[in-house]
């Protein structure tokens, strides 16, 4: 009995497999907002509560930048994970994209 | 977030909207992304949304121009050990071990299994998974891949899943990948025999439980494996005793929190979760004369063997009729389901659907699946349902209902896009129809499913539908 208790066993891991990850930097903020665009990506299925006000209130209080606002397609749908379009990349100088959950 | 990481990368600097109760599950799949720190703003779940964005600009202004710190400017790589030993020891320790729990602070601090379901575990030694092993003839380090090309649905993909053939399941929310090897100790840790093996990888396949990371319960065995592995096709099937049944629905739980990296709130944000959910069988052998099992509805031979991913089952959503009231419904047309349906004297078979739909879709949408004792399945077939198809279309033609009514719901408001997009059976906008156009509140026939199963007092249970397109059926002979 006493020999049993102590047998050692190999036990075996149950954990998936994780693949390594490379991890980048974030890309270089803003130095100032004059004459940059900015989008405002609107996530489909985001609160209309957030979403409504939201491009109205950054226009007002940051006049000075060229405000963008793109709506997302259907929520759950990998075109509704879009936030910016290769064209819209390539003069976007930067993003805000919300409701993401 | 594999499409929102990618602005960062090509050098657009962003900030992003979510709740602060969701700031785990964020930074979990920012690091799984390869961005590990990106910024981003917290939205109130109570503050109305003016003065809510009024605080929050000033946050989005400082995360696009604030300087990146050291921390945010740094690249690298993170490298996982992957071991296939994760102890040794004697079986005394290696309990503790396994059953090891982590206080999850923004769980309220409550333990959380780390490798397990919160009960006991059968350890997996070297020789049980062995053992194990002996039910397939796959081998070990195989890594488990999809074995035909499968629709997921744009949620698994767009997260890191993928459906096609030859390509290695990923688990969500983590995105990991398995062996033959670690399904076979799981089912050791799950209870599972070696017989249940081919079904166990075929829910490996299937993407074991995990979903789209917040866990998907309910699968249903259709064809002939289920008999062989003894199931439970009766009475209590969701409930406890039978070992299949039971041990199927574990692994499918250990599945999600192994493989797929669940833990509630750092890496899943659900709300409620969901009980243990029992695999069970179809009934094949109830079906009624020219109504289809569900492997042959999935394009497979009735001698086939599949698992199936079936929405809702195990918990409420049953119908409220009495038994004794249903029985004199059908046999004499006595009682208050006879009334309802103005057949009061008239013997059956009478159409219980008729009694069951007015008000299904009042406050929801989508199809539904109705789990039907062999006997009710079929008084619907003598009722003149000679086929499922047919009341799949019937189910679907009662869901119709006014656009006025529709708009009241919650749920289009979201899946309409807020009403932008086109309305499918008109292909008119949405805004350009009148409030009596009839909108269907379940999207296609085919999201609705009948499964025969189960036995004992008449009852009918009601679950979620499927999704239609959507490819939820898994070869469980591939993996004898």
């Amino acid at each position: 009995m006493a020999a049993a208790k102590s047998k050692v066993y190999k036990c075996l891991n149950p954990v998936g497999i994780e693949e390594p990850v490379d991890s980048h930097p974030l890309a270089p903020r803003l130095g100032k907002l004059d004459g940059k665009t900015i989008y405002i990506s609107i996530g489909a299925g985001g609160e209309q509560d957030i979403t409504i006000p939201l491009p109205q209130a950054l226009q007002r209080a940051y006049p000075q930048v060229n405000w963008k606002v793109t709506r997302a397609a259907p929520h759950m749908t990998i075109a509704g994970s879009v936030a910016l379009s290769p064209e819209e990349m390539k003069d976007a100088d930067a993003l805000i994209r919300g409701v993401v959950w | 977030m594999p499409t929102l990481s990618a602005y960062e990368k090509a050098g657009i600097p962003s900030v992003f909207i979510i709740y602060g109760d969701q700031d785990g599950c964020w930074r979990e799949a920012c690091r799984l992304n390869g961005i590990p720190g990106m910024r981003c703003v917290h939205a109130s779940r109570t503050t109305p949304g003016v003065p809510d964005v009024d605080r929050m600009v000033p946050q989005m202004i400082d995360a696009l121009m604030r300087p990146l710190t050291a921390e945010e400017t740094k690249g690298g790589r993170y490298e996982p050990k992957n071991e296939r030993i994760f102890f040794t020891g004697t079986l005394e320790d290696a309990e503790k071990v396994y059953h090891v729990t982590e206080r999850v602070p923004t769980c309220q601090n409550a333990p959380i299994a780390v490798y397990g379901d919160g009960l006991p575990l059968r350890i997996p030694t070297e020789e049980r998974v062995a053992e194990m092993l002996k039910g397939t003839s796959h081998k070990p380090d195989e890594i488990i891949r999809f074995q035909r090309d499968h629709r997921l649905g744009d949620r698994s993909v767009q997260e890191g899943n993928s459906g096609k053939q030859g390509d290695p399941v990923h688990y969500l929310p983590l995105r990991r990948t398995a062996t033959v090897e670690k399904i076979a100790v799981i089912g050791v840790m799950a209870g599972c025999e070696p017989r249940h093996m081919p079904a166990l990888l075929a829910m490996a396949e299937s993407g074991g439980g995990c979903g789209d990371g917040r866990g998907r319960g309910g699968y249903c065995i259709s064809g002939p494996y289920a008999r062989e592995i003894e199931m439970n096709f009766d009475v209590e099937m969701f409930g406890p005793g039978n070992p299949a049944n039971r041990s199927l629905g574990r692994a499918s739980q250990l599945m999600w929190k192994n493989l797929g990296g669940n833990i509630p709130t750092v890496t899943n944000c659900d709300v409620f979760g969901g009980g243990l959910t029992n695999v069970f069988p179809e009934n094949a052998e109830a079906l009624p004369k020219g109504w289809a099992g569900l492997n042959e509805e999935c394009g497979f031979d009735k001698k086939e063997s599949l698992l199936v991913q079936v929405s809702g089952p195990g918990g409420g959503g049953r119908v409220s009729f009495s038994p004794g009231g249903y029985r004199a419904f059908q046999k004499s047309g006595h009682g208050g389901l006879a009334r309802a349906l103005g057949v009061k004297g008239q013997p059956g078979p009478h159409n219980i659907l008729e009694y069951m739909m007015p008000g299904l879709w009042a406050r929801s949408e989508g199809g539904i699946t109705l789990f039907l004792l062999p006997e009710i399945a079929q008084q619907l077939a003598d009722a003149g349902f000679e086929s499922k198809d047919q009341i799949y279309e019937y189910v679907y033609k009662k869901s119709f209902m006014p656009l006025s009514e529709y708009r009241m719901h919650s749920w289009p408001d979201m899946r309409t896009n807020a009403w932008l997009g086109i309305e499918r059976t008109s292909g008119k906008h949405w805004k350009e129809l009148p409030d009596d156009y009839m909108v269907p509140a379940c999207n296609d026939p085919f999201e609705n499913c009948v499964i025969v199963t189960g036995g004992g007092e008449e009852q009918i249970m009601m679950g979620g539908g499927r999704t239609g397109g959507y490819d939820a059926a898994y070869s469980i002979d591939y993996w004898r």
